[in-house]
């Protein structure tokens, strides 16, 4: 699930703990000609802000190379059309197509945002799921904390070379987790409520803003209309209104994008890398799972395991004795393998996974169609979900006039979101061996 | 699939016993490999068969012919010596550069055919080959092997075709493909040949033998099925596209018996006809011998008859071919007490082996697009909303639809439902995408998205695949059977059951030809090419209209226009 942020009661959302940051004389607030007049609020570390002019790096590498990654929060590859979707489109056709794009597990908006700018699985980034159950604190939390990454990041490492970076994040799970690692980041607002997520107008506005005053050489932008109205669109097994609205609006978005950066004389030089981190998949009200009743119901198990739910996925920790890890492993997946609408269950030390211990014991995914709701059947209404299979197919493209973009063509060749960091990196002519990811430029 | 309106008397027809080597003096010359500057030109001819090709893989691909190394050697006769065979394969068709070469030693126990597994050959590689016997040499027939598993295909491009009724005219469509040469492998979908006597299934709706069959009863024995073949080797356009591009074939259910299945079939009658299982063991080994496939994974005879296997075409295509036939459940009788039972999830379509290796083909990650060689249509098909009239005149002419509207035709997917419900949940489910049905049987062409719920369908377009369906060779068609003219009465019905089925985008009832399939990393796109009259020999062949699936779309859309060479 990713609609309504999960963090112990109490607990200070990511946006508050930046505006606390700001307040505190830990981040200065910059402000350029057109941040300031949209009235947007961007900041940076407060000494490498000390050190800038007008919210300018010091270090000034002489390439012209920007690379601009625009996510399209939950978008399906089908999406994308010439008449919904005209300008995402255009740079589809018009530059390197990726058919054959998947998200990773867990199909979810955190883990693949950051394997985009880490370019490495969850079990080298700490990252697995959106909500995991942390055992030190012993509570089901999201992973919001600049401290939950433990991978550094593209994006410290072209700051570190002296480029200039941004992120501008609609989601206050994105903008705490990447935290300050940008050189300058935006602090979103409007945040609607129940989504905690700024309209993609706003966020655009603000891409608009970092582009014209910062002119970062690297632009982490995440559009999160498309995800929150596919999880709220009572519509989305049928008519998928308010989504077809979000598409059509996101587009519009991206024009506007496009558009600057081609008036900024950019766009012979921009690498336009356009992709969503997961799809999106829509369960009828009676279709869900809850296993937290099944391994309640057993003597082994019960009071023994926490879940955290993703949606599409659940997510089981074992609580009890070490010395029964394994047997509990082996009854959870028996146990949930056969309920109404589990696809599969996993031992999560399944190599293939590649999810890290943060994802506890087992890893269970539901049906196309379904969703999981725990710890009780009331806990997840919501009729948008992913973090199943049927939610990796992603559209995945490179628009852009940069000489190494590909032009008009589709590549064969398997691409995932932890390939970000790769193209980022490549197109610096930085090293991308560190990278589990490739590069798809030419 | 044939007419239901088989008729119950055959009609007996004498065939000259020359006529076998008349028609296969009959050979044309396919473009670059003229038989003629090969075959030998003594009045006994031992290559009177051609040669073909198949199953392309990465470095092998398996090379067929037939000799008749005496006159009275002929299929199905079971006399003749053992004979020496010499095989060639060179880069080149002068056969200056031989890479590989071999002999093989054939009898009369396996009708004289030779079949052999080329290995050691290069990916994605045009090779030509050749035979040599009692001081013979046959035509040169051309091949291609598959691309390496990780090669990044830019294109594959393949005509695909299905439905070759002998008796109903020439094979035109064959021609058309043939004259092509800008594929690089043929699938052929089933009904390779039809079993029937003359009299019994021919042209059009009095059932006209263009040309009649041999031998002149429906094929029952060994020898029968043997000689059968033999004769659809004898025609001059099968003989040149076998000989022009390697083909992967699957059987659908004329290959033993009409509308087939795993216990019997509707034209086996077991009180007079025998045991059935025998029969389908004859028709299975004279397949064996006389088609380029690998049955059981080897080019061996009699290790094994399963059919259904997989090619994989570098990162860019796999191809997995069903044998829908051998493993399935009796059809539910149509209309009748048990239609019902369409849902029964105990009844199969597939078996559970098929089954369970179909859903790894439809899981694999390792390709982009999962071409699936399906023999009979999986797109849901209602005629519920159809109006009676329509749907009596739809059940008159083709035999699939009851009377009295009941919403399936039970010899394809439609009849086993549980199947398809497993098929679609696993696309469903996300473990792949891309997918693409081929599809034969029907005798017509249809393109259409297969519906996640077909009842949803129309207010929201939501399709996991698509299916392209191709026409016959000659086999009747709705015109054909109604004895009307092209475009009058099956617009329509074609009209009604688009407006009933909003997921079929294209249908045309009417038709005869083949189709071409172009893949590339963008989309796959159908071209369907239509022949004049099946009636006349050498009939051309011309572009009808193109449909495409956008990669990542799951659907059916415009084409602008064939594509070209």
């Amino acid at each position: 699930m990713c609609t309504e942020s999960r963090r112990p009661e109490g607990a200070e959302s990511p946006f508050e703990a930046g505006a606390r940051e700001i307040r505190a004389g830990r981040r200065t607030v910059v402000a350029g000609a057109a941040a300031a007049a949209a009235g947007l609020v961007f900041s940076t570390d407060a000494v490498a802000g000390a050190a800038t002019s007008g919210g300018r790096a010091v270090a000034k590498p002489s390439t012209r190379t920007r690379v601009y990654v625009l996510v399209i929060d939950g978008c399906r590859p089908a999406e994308i059309s010439p008449l919904l979707t005209p300008n995402l489109h255009a740079l589809k056709s018009g530059g390197l197509n990726l058919p054959r794009a998947r998200s990773l597990p867990i199909m979810e908006t955190i883990p693949n945002h950051v394997m985009m700018m880490s370019g490495v699985r969850p079990d080298r980034t700490g990252v697995p799921a959106n909500s995991v159950y942390d055992r030190a604190e012993k509570v089901v939390r999201d992973l919001d904390r600049p401290t939950d990454l433990k991978a550094v990041t593209v994006i410290e490492r072209l700051r570190k070379a002296g480029f200039r970076t941004g992120t501008v994040l609609s989601k206050d799970y994105l903008y705490g987790i990447f935290g300050t690692r940008a050189g300058q980041r935006w602090e979103p607002a409007p945040l609607l409520p129940i989504t905690n997520h700024a309209p993609d107008l706003f966020t655009m506005q603000a891409a608009l803003a970092m582009l014209q005053d910062y002119d970062p050489h690297l632009m982490f932008v995440n559009l999160g209309d498309i995800d929150r109205f596919g999880h709220a669109d009572l519509t989305g097994t049928t008519l998928q209104v308010a989504r077809r609205l979000a598409l059509a609006d996101t587009d519009v978005q991206v024009g506007r994008f496009v558009q600057a950066v081609k008036d900024a004389g950019h766009w012979d030089d921009a690498v336009v890398c356009v992709l969503a981190d997961h799809s999106m998949d829509w369960s009828l009200p009676n279709r869900f799972v809850s296993l937290s009743p099944v391994f309640a119901a057993d003597p082994l198990l019960a009071g023994n395991v926490v879940i955290a739910d993703n949606g599409g996925a659940d997510l089981c920790y074992w609580t009890g004795p070490a010395a029964q890890r394994d047997a509990a492993v082996q009854r959870m997946i028996a146990l949930a393998t056969p309920v109404d609408g589990v696809l599969a269950a996993y031992d999560r030390r399944d190599l293939s996974l590649r999810l890290g211990a943060n994802a506890g014991e087992v890893v269970v995914y539901c049906h196309a169609g379904w969703r999981f709701s725990d710890p009780s059947s009331t806990s997840n209404p919501i009729p948008g979900n992913h973090g199943h299979p049927a939610t990796a197919p992603i559209p995945f493209f490179l628009g852009g006039g940069h000489r190494r973009v590909p032009k008009g063509r589709a590549s064969v060749r398997q691409a995932f979101t932890f390939d970000v960091a790769a193209i980022v990196a490549d197109a610096f002519g930085m090293s991308t061996i560190q990278y589990e990811g490739r590069s798809h430029l030419a | 699939m044939t007419s239901s309106n088989v008729p119950a008397v055959r009609r007996r027809t004498v065939l000259a016993s020359g006529s076998l080597l008349g028609a296969a003096g009959a050979v044309s010359a396919t473009a670059g490999l003229d038989p003629a500057a090969s075959a030998a030109p003594a009045a006994h001819r031992v290559f009177q068969h051609g040669v073909a090709s198949g199953d392309p893989l990465p470095g092998a691909v398996v090379l067929w012919t037939r000799v008749t190394p005496t006159r009275g050697a002929t299929p199905g006769s079971g006399v003749g010596p053992r004979t020496t065979v010499a095989w060639e394969v060179a880069t080149d068709a002068g056969f200056r550069r031989i890479v590989r070469s071999g002999s093989v030693v054939t009898t009369a126990a396996r009708d004289h055919t030779v079949k052999l597994d080329a290995t050691g050959l290069k990916p994605a590689t045009w090779y030509f080959y050749r035979f040599k016997a009692a001081g013979q040499t046959s035509r040169v027939g051309r091949t291609r092997t598959a691309p390496a598993l990780d090669a990044e295909l830019e294109g594959l491009r393949l005509g695909f075709t299905s439905c070759a009724n002998w008796q109903a005219g020439y094979f035109s469509a064959y021609r058309g493909l043939a004259k092509r040469d800008d594929l690089q492998l043929i699938v052929h979908l089933g009904d390779y040949f039809y079993e029937y006597g003359p009299g019994q299934y021919g042209n059009g709706r009095n059932d006209v033998d263009i040309r009649p069959h041999v031998p002149d009863h429906e094929v029952l024995s060994l020898a029968d099925y043997r000689q059968r073949h033999a004769q659809y080797k004898t025609d001059p356009d099968l003989q040149a596209l076998h000989a022009k591009y390697p083909w992967i074939i699957t059987w659908d259910d004329h290959e033993v018996a009409n509308d087939q299945w795993s216990g019997g079939a509707e034209n086996h009658q077991p009180a007079t006809e025998g045991d059935w299982g025998r029969r389908r063991a004859r028709a299975h080994r004279a397949y064996d011998e006389w088609m380029p496939v690998r049955m059981n994974g080897t080019a061996r005879l009699g290790d094994g008859d399963r059919l259904y296997r997989r090619f994989r075409f570098g990162q860019l295509a796999e191809i997995s071919m069903l044998d829908l036939r051998s493993y399935r459940s009796e059809q539910v009788s149509s209309p009748g007490p048990d239609t019902g039972k369409v849902d029964d999830p105990s009844r199969t379509i597939t078996g559970a082996e098929q089954m369970a290796w179909l859903r790894e083909s439809l899981a694999s990650t390792e390709v982009q697009w999962k071409i699936i060689g399906n023999p009979v249509m999986i797109a849901p098909v209602t005629f519920a909303a159809l109006p009676q009239a329509v749907s009596t005149q739809l059940h008159d002419a083709l035999g699939v639809v009851p009377t009295d509207g009941i919403p399936y035709n039970v010899d394809q997917w439609d009849g086993y439902t549980a199947d398809r419900k497993t098929v679609f949940a696993q696309l469903a489910d996300g473990q792949t995408r891309d997918v693409v049905f081929i599809t034969g049987d029907i005798h017509s062409g249809w393109a259409a998205d297969l519906p996640a719920d077909t009842s949803l369908y129309p207010a929201v377009g939501d399709s996991l695949a698509v299916e392209f369906v191709g026409a016959s060779v000659t086999s009747n068609n709705l015109k054909d059977i109604t004895g009307t003219p092209p475009r009058t009465t099956s617009v329509a019905v074609e009209t009604a059951i688009k407006a009933a089925n909003r997921h079929i985008k294209y249908l045309d009832f009417d038709s005869h030809g083949f189709c071409v399939l172009d893949v590339t990393p963008e989309r796959t796109q159908c071209d369907w090419y239509v022949i004049g009259d099946r009636a006349t020999k050498g009939s051309p062949s011309t572009w009808s209209v193109s449909y495409q699936t956008l990669a990542g779309s799951n659907a059916v859309s415009d084409a602008a226009g064939p594509v070209t060479a």
